[in-house]
């Protein structure tokens, strides 16, 4: 079973050499920037600049489209349904009954489908190009506890682990002959409980152990623990923040201060 | 002073009927192979948590008796501070690395004890070089094999840079040539580092080989400590604790029936072999 839960992929662009710190917050900024952006064009600009963004990326075609295809479905589902709640404006294209489908609300269906668009491709691209562990180093750095950290690369390390073991049960549940697929919803669902104990229990395991495994190598001895690999910004890194601290206070300040519509 | 002291020690968990340990008076010597034997229940895993502390720092149970590790009074200081000292690797190498990539894994103990940098950076280098994981530093630990896992385990626990290394069951997921390479790497840490190793385990067959000590255990209760050739080449003794005997001793004793003067306190099949011709020709001789 693959189970995509990482969607890094190995790479030597300068999206995946940049300092994780500066990647979130431009995600976060670019992220901002998507909800400060009102009209569609300028969202589809900011679309256009993430997809080069994503293209650069050098990710691979089967992780990008695993990814993209719930986005597209997603924002294709804003547009069909966006202006069947949101009957405000005029001219009106189509009346059937009480839907009334009028042009502002057609576009501000499509407005809303980039935006998400922007909100999630950006965030790939974070994804693609940070590997979980630089991920996990740059929130701890950032401010997040330590403990919280561990707690997050554990979850994180452990996930695909869980994932495993129950398909494992599932599986043996299989070879006994518990058929998952046969009676109705409630007689289905009680079946679950057979991969369910097991799962529970193993994982109660795994935590007893880890537990004892931190424990045994000193964890929590000190509060003044030290790192081995310290992240370091270079003249890039500052470069880059720079760009796209600008990309997102020029239009923040042109919106609010010079009151022009974006 | 002694790796380990134990006088006296009855260790019993909630809720159970009969002792894990039960008055064990037990020691281990400084750089010496202690292998452990037993079947399930007889005590290994709860006399590896007794030599770094988890008992009674961290696992729930009564412990009476006396502990010494290294000199030092087991319940008096924090399972952190015995680490230095022991470092544990427990059965299944799975649930104990819990970080992303093999040089987080080995780093993870000395940088709990705020080791600085550059001797951060010198220990993980080589702890795994000894455990021959060098140049896998980026790698994932789920990306290794059974026996790679397993050492990036002890790699995990040399760079505390203990004195004792304590391995629970460690061939339990390994292939024969997988353990054949553990071994050598413990026997290695004997001799290059004079690191005392103690091994729990059900099955003694390649273990022997490395072994300077044998303790058999039994529901909790010492059965027995000595050399593998006193211990290991009677295969009742093994059969008695619920342990397979060694082929070897087995055959000894196959060929023992047939010819009743025969005795070997080999444990190699090299020294059986020698030994069995031997008996064969001085038996023509005396024909």
């Amino acid at each position: 079973m693959t189970i995509f839960i990482d969607l890094y992929s190995e790479g030597n662009t300068f999206l995946h050499r940049l300092d994780p710190r500066v990647k979130i917050i431009s995600v976060l900024l670019l992220s901002l920037l998507a909800f400060v952006l009102s009209t569609v064009y300028s969202l589809a600009a900011l679309l256009a600049f993430i997809f080069l963004l994503l293209f650069l990326s050098r990710a691979s075609m089967g992780r990008t489209w695993f990814a993209l295809r719930f986005v597209l479905r997603f924002m294709a589902l804003i547009v069909i349904l966006w202006p069947i709640f949101d009957p405000a404006g005029t001219p009106v294209w189509a009346e059937l009954g009480p839907v009334k489908v009028t042009e502002p609300a057609v576009w501000r269906g499509i407005t809303s489908a980039v935006r998400v668009g922007c909100l999630a491709c950006v965030w790939y691209i974070l994804m693609f190009t940070t590997a979980q562990r630089d991920l996990v180093r740059a929130l701890v750095r950032m401010g997040l506890r330590f403990d919280y950290g561990l707690t997050l690369a554990i979850s994180l390390r452990f996930f695909p682990s869980f994932m495993a073991t129950i398909s494992s049960i599932t599986d043996a549940q299989k070879a006994r002959g518990l058929d998952f697929n046969r009676g109705g919803l409630i007689k289905r669902s009680k079946k679950h409980v057979a991969v369910l104990v097991p799962a529970v229990v193993a994982a109660l395991r795994t935590a007893d152990s880890l537990s004892l495994a931190l424990q045994s190598r000193a964890y929590g001895a000190r509060t003044d623990r030290t790192y081995m690999r310290q992240l370091k910004m270079r003249t890039f890194d500052y470069v880059a923040l720079t760009i796209v601290t600008m990309l997102f206070i020029v239009p923040l300040t042109a919106k609010y201060l010079f009151l022009v519509h974006f | 002073m002694k790796a380990l002291n134990m006088c006296d020690v009855t260790v019993r968990y909630p809720d159970t009927d009969r002792a894990a340990l039960d008055e064990v008076t037990f020691e281990i010597d400084r750089g010496e192979i202690m292998l452990i034997l037993g079947a399930r229940g007889a005590g290994k895993s709860t006399l590896c948590m007794l030599t770094n502390g988890l008992i009674p720092h961290a696992v729930s149970c009564s412990l009476t008796g006396k502990v010494e590790i290294f000199g030092r009074e087991v319940s008096e200081h924090t399972v952190a501070e015995h680490s230095v000292k022991v470092g544990i690797v427990f059965q299944e190498p799975e649930n104990q690395l819990f970080c992303m990539s093999v040089e987080e894994e080995v780093a993870f103990g000395p940088e709990n004890l705020a080791v600085e940098r550059d001797e951060l950076v010198d220990r993980v280098e080589r702890a795994l070089e000894i455990v021959g994981l060098k140049g896998y530093n980026e790698k994932p630990p789920s990306s290794l094999s059974g026996g790679q896992r397993q050492r990036l385990a002890i790699a995990a626990a040399l760079s505390m840079q203990p004195e004792m290394l304590v391995l629970d069951e460690p061939t339990y997921a390994l292939d024969p040539v997988g353990r054949i390479e553990l071994y050598t790497l413990l026997a290695d840490l004997k001799r290059k580092h004079d690191m005392t190793v103690v091994i729990a385990g059900r099955d003694a067959e390649e273990a022997a080989d490395y072994a300077d000590r044998v303790a058999l255990f039994k529901r909790g209760r010492l059965v027995r400590v000595g050399t593998p050739e006193e211990l290991l080449t009677v295969p009742d003794e093994l059969r008695n604790i619920g342990v397979p005997p060694l082929q070897v001793s087995e055959i000894s004793e196959a060929i023992r029936l047939k010819i009743h003067e025969f005795e070997c306190r080999d444990i190699t099949v090299e020294g059986l072999v020698s030994h069995a011709a031997r008996t064969i020709e001085n038996r023509r001789a005396a024909r």
